[in-house]
């Protein structure tokens, strides 16, 4: 009989383990599924830049560095967002997507300085629709980035706690995933109030 | 049968299952105990003592030890698996390889997917389910959850890719049935008992191979590890034999329900045809399948198709059953043919099909009062009730249909929803939305305000279900945010109006059962009698605030009364009281499901004594019945205006 109390031992430390490995797979599948609501908003806002920078291109002739910047800096956060969106458990990724984005804040905070000393501009329609489109873009891509960390934290703070620490590595969970920062969020925050 | 037949049905089903699942463990134990026995008498003629001899000696207590034993390791194994399933029908849905498809998605193929379950889910009363896509190549698709606020649908990328829009619509209804037959249900218990029948063998089948190893005694081991294994996998079998007499019979009842639903017999019967005809069939790939086959729309384990142990009826018999005069031939699918020419959507006539001859019942009313057409129609969507679902989603304003899409505005949408009228409170209310809610917010309430301000309050619910899944989609910490900010929204006059009360009603019941996990209500009052001063209160509450006049306020409540067959004083209810109603409520949901349609039955008729139904009634209606768990279809809305020809 000892070896029947030993089965029913080892069946519910089993069952333990297996809940825990479970947990592990149920929050990383969650944190995974909400990187694809920050990739929807991102695309979106990578889609309007090029437009607003087409619309402002007539007017800003002698700007032509900063518009370049902007493009440049937009290119470079569509590559990082494609290379996390492949694997956001990738941390290296998302920190790469992370400052390229800071990149461009800080980008567009430039050109929304420079478009301040052009009225015309300012009062352009389609310039003016833009904007809006992208501010209440950027706040959607905050709120989902919001969404995505906290599922993030939940997984992490789950992985570190104890028991689960003990299996994480075991279970392939070797490694904490990485918050999305933008590395300029400063600059980021600003961006949305593109202010005429 | 009507919905609540088939809800306190599922209940006796799962009454039954628990039976059996006792049986099972009681022959279990019997089973393992003759093993020992076999096994140590086996040993002892090895080691020179007779049979017998080895057998007496045996202590007495070691059969107790084993029958303990034998529970304790089935019963913690069911448990577990109960425990990982209790989080309802999204953790299936994951554990399956699903992943949630976006309600903003951007894809064609998806967004008519969500277009269709969004339409069935108002057509019938539901919240909308949230919908998951499975990356599997075959045609297949499954409903899971314990109760309607937790359920999901899940659809195979195949589904997506061969099938056109009335066979998917008909797929969706399918799964539709299930969920409002209470199927998923018994599914999600018939999973976790038979984990632990199950459990057993794969002990046996462990031991088996472990004690291999080890020379110390290592025979009587063995063999001990391959009798637990034929226990184990006798009683699987078993198991297996009763989930698939359960499951057949249901997906039967769901194909018929799927026609009655759609009105369109050719819409399922073509997705069943594909299935024949295409060489990935509806099975998965996935081996996570096998232990939810019972919930899939075809057979999605190739194991046992096509005998005792399916857990589909084979595919002609379905299609036959649906199209008595069908040919036996399947098309040819392949996968580069997606989006396969559709045959031309057939409308039922009665000489097509048994089906549509036998449901033709709740399309016309089968009584001539109001109140028992709602009661048939409670749980079970028909034509119309799809039309008018179609009709409240395309004329909601499509401002306010992108925000319930997305969870960024969604938000917005139910925070716009209680902002006030008199414009000094919503002046605060607004400020408070500027300081509480996420940057953005504030501007796209502002935004979306005058667009509120000109719909209806039908349109605000059906906008409000619409939202459900969009909303699901929040963190926990940004859920917590939301609902401390609605609570706060909604007392900001100081009062709870029936508006608000049916918003914070709708949006607790369906929210809190996704972040903080199922909530198991169990209706064992078996009549309206034991709970008859709630009742009234109830029905005084509805003629109160429906009626004007005290004189027809009294005619209302005692017509109520007396479609319950209750004798007792109405007590005017003049203002509005949240708490006496969630109270009131609260008692009234331990009902058992057949006890229900009656006390429904006499709200309606309070309400339409005057035989109109206005916004604030028909609001106060859909509350009390998703309190109640009785979904209402949105066809509801279109009865006060029916009142003059009955008979559409």
């Amino acid at each position: 009989m000892e070896l029947i109390i030993l089965l029913v031992v080892l069946a519910v430390l089993g069952f333990w383990v297996a809940s825990i490995y479970n947990k592990l797979v149920a929050l990383k599948n969650r944190y995974e599924n909400g990187f694809a609501q920050i990739e929807v908003q991102l695309k979106r806002r990578y889609d309007l830049i090029p437009n607003l920078v087409e619309t402002a291109k007539g007017y800003l002739s002698h700007e032509r560095e900063t518009l370049e910047a902007v493009i440049a800096a937009r290119n470079q956060a569509m590559a990082g967002l494609q290379a996390a969106a492949a694997d956001p458990g990738n941390a290296a990724a998302i920190k790469e997507l992370g400052s390229a984005e800071g990149i461009l804040g800080s980008a567009m905070g430039r050109l929304n300085v420079v478009m301040e000393a052009y009225p015309d501009l300012k009062a352009n329609t389609n310039m003016m629709q833009l904007s809006e489109e992208l501010t209440s873009t950027e706040n959607k891509v905050s709120f989902a980035r919001q969404g995505y960390n906290d599922q993030v934290t939940e997984y992490n703070t789950y992985r570190q706690s104890f028991p689960p620490v003990i299996f994480a590595g075991m279970f392939g969970h070797p490694l904490d995933a990485e918050l999305l920062e933008f590395a300029d969020s400063e600059a980021i925050q600003e961006a949305p109030k593109v202010s005429f | 049968m009507n919905f609540f037949q088939a809800q306190d049905n599922a209940r006796r089903k799962t009454w039954q299952l628990a039976m059996m699942f006792v049986a099972a463990v009681v022959a279990l134990v019997v089973l393992t105990n003759l093993l020992v026995l076999f096994v140590v008498g086996w040993a002892g003629q090895q080691t020179g003592y007779t049979f017998d001899q080895a057998v007496s000696n045996i202590p007495a207590d070691a059969w107790l030890w084993t029958s303990l034993g034998v529970v304790g390791v089935v019963g913690a194994a069911s448990a577990y698996k109960y425990l990982s399933i209790s989080a309802g029908g999204r953790a299936i849905a994951e554990a399956l390889g699903g992943q949630l498809i976006h309600q903003h998605t951007t894809d064609l193929q998806q967004k008519r997917l969500l277009n269709i379950v969004e339409e069935m889910a108002i057509a019938s009363g539901i919240p909308v389910p949230p919908v998951y896509l499975i990356p599997e190549a075959s045609i297949n698709a499954f409903a899971a959850g314990f109760t309607v606020d937790d359920a999901v649908i899940g659809i195979n990328q195949g589904t997506l890719d061969l099938l056109n829009r009335d066979e998917l619509q008909g797929v969706v209804a399918h799964e539709f049935s299930h969920i409002l037959n209470g199927d998923t249900r018994i599914n999600l218990r018939l999973i976790a008992i038979l984990h632990g029948i199950l459990f057993l063998g794969m002990i046996g089948y462990g031991l088996m191979r472990t004690s291999g190893m080890s020379r110390r005694n290592g025979m009587p081991i063995v063999l001990l590890g391959v009798g637990l294994l034929i226990v184990g996998y006798g009683g699987t079998f078993f198991g297996n034999l009763i989930k698939a007499a359960v499951s057949r019979q249901r997906e039967f009842l769901a194909d018929a329900s799927a026609v009655q639903f759609t009105r369109n017999p050719a819409g399922i019967a073509d997705a069943l045809k594909k299935i024949g005809g295409y060489s990935a069939g509806s099975f998965l790939k996935n081996e996570a399948a096998e232990q939810a086959s019972h919930m899939f729309f075809g057979a999605a384990a190739q194991k046992f198709a096509g005998n005792l142990m399916a857990t589909h009826p084979p595919l002609p018999k379905r299609i036959q059953a649906i199209q008595p005069n069908w040919d036996g031939s399947f098309p040819t699918i392949d996968r580069t043919q997606a989006f396969a020419p559709s045959t031309a959507p057939t409308t039922a006539s009665g000489a097509e099909s048994a089906f549509t001859a036998g449901f033709s019942g709740p399309a016309e009313p089968s009584s001539d009062t109001l109140s028992s057409l709602v009661i048939d129609q409670v749980g079970a969507p028909n034509q119309a009730s799809l039309d008018s679902a179609r009709r409240l989603i395309h004329d909601s304003p499509e401002a306010l249909q992108e925000a319930a899409h997305d969870p960024f505005a969604a938000r917005a949408l139910v925070y716009g929803m209680l902002i006030s009228t008199e414009e000094p409170i919503a002046q605060q209310q607004l400020q408070f939305i500027q300081q509480h809610a996420e940057a953005g917010i504030a501007a796209l309430v502002a935004q979306l305000r005058p667009t509120q301000q000109r719909t209806p309050g039908a349109q605000m619910l059906t906008l409000l279900n619409m939202s459900i899944p969009a909303l699901k989609e929040l963190s926990t910490p940004q859920y917590r945010v939301f609902s401390n900010n609605t609570a706060r929204l909604i007392t900001a006059d100081g009062h709870v109006d029936v508006f608000e009360w049916v918003l914070h009603r709708v949006l607790t019941k369906e929210l809190y059962a996704h972040f903080e996990g199922p909530q198991n209500v169990h209706g064992r009052v078996k009549h309206v009698r034991k709970v008859a001063r709630d009742a009234a209160k109830l029905v005084a509450i509805l003629a109160s605030h429906s009626h004007t006049s005290l004189d027809t306020q009294l005619q209302a409540y005692n017509a109520g009364m007396e479609a319950l067959g209750l004798d007792i004083p109405f007590a005017r209810q003049d203002t509005f009281d949240y708490q006496r109603m969630n109270k009131t409520l609260g008692a009234l949901r331990k009902l058992q499901p057949l006890a229900k349609p009656a006390l429904i039955k006499a709200c309606v008729t309070t309400v339409l004594a005057d035989a109109t139904l206005n916004e604030a009634e028909g609001a106060l209606l859909q509350g009390i019945a998703a309190t109640l768990d009785c979904p209402l279809p949105a066809h509801l809305y279109t009865l006060g205006t029916a009142t003059s020809q009955p008979s559409s």
